[in-house]
């Protein structure tokens, strides 16, 4: 882990290159701040003079400044000063799929160096209406696009920042709200830096809060991320890259999906990640989920310091095998500690704009779990200082997992499914449940429950090496229930 | 024989101009004066296009756009009241052809614009941004091309008919190594600003320029050129009612 400290002082003397360049206000290139007049072509040209001049800021004062599609350049800085709207275009036509990339957005930079979107302004990508016009289009016959789940294809629809191969970027203090698809991605780019930004994600399916891809050496710190599906979302989309080295700390999160998430693409692999004081509120998935479904690995995660409110999962880890094409997934070297959740009875995201979908009923509230395969376990996964209040009722007439041999082993693999902590529907412990794993370490852990569950508070099941130090259980009524369940299990000294 | 020619190409023309329908609303091109429509523009031009061609008609409204660029048997029509007008910043020139224009189109067959519309230039507007560009120090003069209100380079079979060109800041038509070029009928006035003109004809064969009024800055108001074969001008007039030619 000490390593870690070596590649953050490697990435903070690169960002401070980037030293106070030039600035040109978009107004003096003839930009018109009106909401109405498209600036594209007008931003573009803009940004191609100050990259054929060496480099500088382009300004924008207050006022909302309609764009479609624009590429930034090498040095070139978009500074959004308070006030200032970057306004998404509604019409889906003024926007551009990159061939290269494969992928619509307002903003691209495709290897590019020292880029950034900075200061205290917005990108409204208004992304609900493009989205809306676009499936007029596709209804007309304009577009061709299979209009799965009657939404068209994210890949089709415009999210607001796609950067690709680019290094030195930074992205501080701006607003990033309504995109139509997901909304910020930095795919395979090197020394990322990511201070001080809010974001506000929820005009349309898909709208995640941060998609990092194939990175190396990523800071995020210092922000707000409420997004429709997950917020702080780390993929592997190339089975020959790696996103790795990265710093999360003091961010926030809701979400109608995941809060911090590794996949659900993942290819390649995550590794040497420390994630620091961590709050998740009103969501509707995991807190923290790490997914290895494709292939790919997740090799020394470090998170320390968790507030998860209102949230209705707590931590989902899973390896699964959807198509891996020979390469064999692997999850080890997880530490998750001083973490404090509450989890709620009810719908933690109700009342959101595009809720999460009720899905994978009938079950009783879901356990934390860590849940391998019989040929893949998951390793060495450390949880210390862990405090989760449960509602409890769990009630078997709704729906029932026993602890028989039987029913235990009858809960599915699912090793294609989507990973998801509901998946496998009801599980038999109400705190959490471990499956398939090795060297499971519970150091300190009170697991709370508010009413009486019918489940025991720990299922472990085919796990090897298990430890528990100091495990905790309070729930009401539950007189001489065995509330650790080990099945298949050996536990370490 | 030319004569003949002409006669031939004259007649196939409602063959196309036929064809299929799309009123400009279809693609979400908007009639307020202040949508830039430039992309939906492109959108249906490559949409018909790729049906096999068709007529692109806007009814009467203002339709702000940049350059946009014609494709094989496509014709826009501008009928009565529609006005084409030009958007007021050089970058929005950058989507044209190899010609900057409003409406170019490079290498393309059967294509036309007719109707009883209007092309506007808006040359006040755009020079005024240009001025501001220049001062700031973005543009240089050499660097700047007064986009045409259109220009088509290596195109055959081209027809434009009744429509108005005003307010153009460059030439009002450029035609550059086309043939079967029929102009019929068009009305060019371009005289909001200084050095603005009219048709030019570069390269090109079996041009028929016919009914026309032009009324801009620069002489000659039909420029031609040495390679030019089987140019024909057929009552073009400037204001005072003199019979013009094409220069060489």
């Amino acid at each position: 882990m000490r390593r870690k400290n070596v590649f953050l002082a490697i990435l903070l003397s690169g960002l401070s290159l980037m030293a106070a360049a030039k600035d040109y206000s978009a107004v003096s290139f003839g930009a018109k701040k009106d909401g109405m007049s498209l600036n594209s072509a007008i931003i573009q040209g803009a940004i191609d003079y100050i990259h054929e001049q060496g480099g500088g800021r382009l300004v924008f004062d207050e006022g909302k400044y309609l764009t479609g599609t624009i590429f930034l350049k090498s040095n070139v800085t978009l500074h959004l000063k308070k006030g200032a709207v970057l306004l998404g275009s509604v019409n889906p036509f003024d926007y551009e799929k990159n061939k290269y990339i494969g992928w619509t957005s307002m903003i691209f930079a495709i290897k590019q160096d020292n880029i950034g979107i900075t200061g205290e302004g917005m990108i409204d990508g208004r992304g609900f209406l493009t989205a809306v016009n676009m499936v007029g289009n596709i209804q007309k016959g304009l577009v061709t696009d299979p209009l799965k789940y009657d939404r068209p294809n994210e890949t089709n629809r415009p999210q607001n920042i796609y950067f690709r191969e680019c290094t030195n970027v930074r992205i501080t203090g701006v607003t990033l709200k309504d995109p139509a698809s997901w909304n910020q991605t930095y795919d395979q780019c090197r020394n990322l830096y990511v201070d001080s930004i809010h974001v506000d994600s929820k005009s349309y399916w898909n709208n995640d809060g941060i998609d990092v891809v194939d990175c190396d050496s990523v800071v995020i710190k210092n922000s707000y991320f409420d997004a429709a599906d997950d917020v702080i979302c780390f993929k592997s989309h190339d089975a020959t890259k790696i996103c790795q080295n990265v710093i999360v700390d003091n961010c926030t999160g809701r979400s109608s999906a995941n809060g911090l998430k590794f996949g659900t693409v993942s290819r390649g692999g995550f590794r040497n990640f420390k994630v620091t004081n961590l709050k998740i509120i009103d969501t509707y998935r995991s807190a923290i989920t790490f997914a290895a479904v494709d292939g790919g690995f997740v090799e020394n995660i470090e998170v320390d310091g968790v507030r998860s409110i209102n949230t209705g999962n707590v931590i989902y880890l899973r390896i699964g095998d959807r198509w891996s094409n020979g390469k064999q997934p692997y999850m080890k070297n997880v530490r998750i500690s001083n973490v404090y959740a509450e989890v709620p009875a009810t719908k933690p995201d109700a009342g959101y704009s595009y809720e999460g979908p009720i899905e994978d009923l009938p079950r009783n509230i879901s356990p934390a779990s860590i849940i391998g395969l019989p040929q893949y376990k998951i390793q060495d996964v450390t949880l210390k200082n862990i405090e989760i209040v449960y509602p409890g009722g769990g009630n078997p007439h709704y729906a029932r997992r026993g602890l028989t041999r039987a029913e235990l082993e009858s809960i599915p693999e699912m090793p294609t499914a989507y990973p998801e902590f509901s998946q496998f529907k009801e599980l038999p412990a109400w705190g959490f449940y471990v499956r398939h794993a090795t060297g499971i370490r519970f150091e300190n852990i009170t697991l709370r429950a508010k009413e009486s569950d019918y489940r025991p508070a720990i299922v472990f099941d085919d796990v090897q090496q298990a430890s528990f130090n100091k495990v905790n259980v309070a729930e009401p009524a539950a007189k001489s229930k065995k509330q650790v369940f080990l099945h298949n299990t050996t536990r370490s000294k | 024989m030319r004569v003949l020619k002409l006669i031939l190409f004259t007649a196939l023309l409602p063959v196309f101009a036929a064809a299929k329908e799309y009123k400009a609303s279809l693609f979400g091109i908007l009639s307020d004066g202040v949508t830039n429509n430039t992309r939906s523009i492109q959108k249906a031009i490559d949409f018909i296009h790729e049906q096999g061609g068709g007529q692109l008609v806007f009814y009467v409204g203002r339709y702000v756009t940049g350059g946009v660029q014609l494709k094989s048997n496509v014709t826009i029509k501008l009928e009565e009241g529609a006005v084409l007008v030009g958007a007021p910043s050089v970058y929005d020139y950058n989507s044209s052809g190899r010609i900057r224009a409003i409406i170019s189109a490079d290498g393309q067959q059967n294509i036309g614009i007719s109707g009883k519309g209007v092309i506007e230039g808006n040359a006040l507007s755009l020079m005024a941004n240009v001025a501001v560009l220049q001062q700031n120090g973005y543009l240089r003069s050499q660097d700047f091309v007064r986009p045409a209100l259109m220009g088509f380079t290596n195109c055959s079979n081209i027809k434009i008919d009744s429509v108005n060109l005003w307010n153009g800041s460059g030439k009002a038509q450029v035609f550059d190594a086309c043939s079967d070029v029929v102009v019929e009928t068009v009305n060019i006035s371009s005289k909001q600003v200084g050095g603005t003109g009219g048709i030019r004809l570069l390269a090109s064969k079996n041009v028929l320029i016919k009914d026309t009024f032009i009324d801009v800055a620069l002489q000659p108001y039909i420029e031609g050129s040495k390679n030019n074969q089987s140019i024909r001008v057929d009552r073009a007039i400037d204001p005072a009612g003199k019979l013009l030619s094409v220069s060489e």
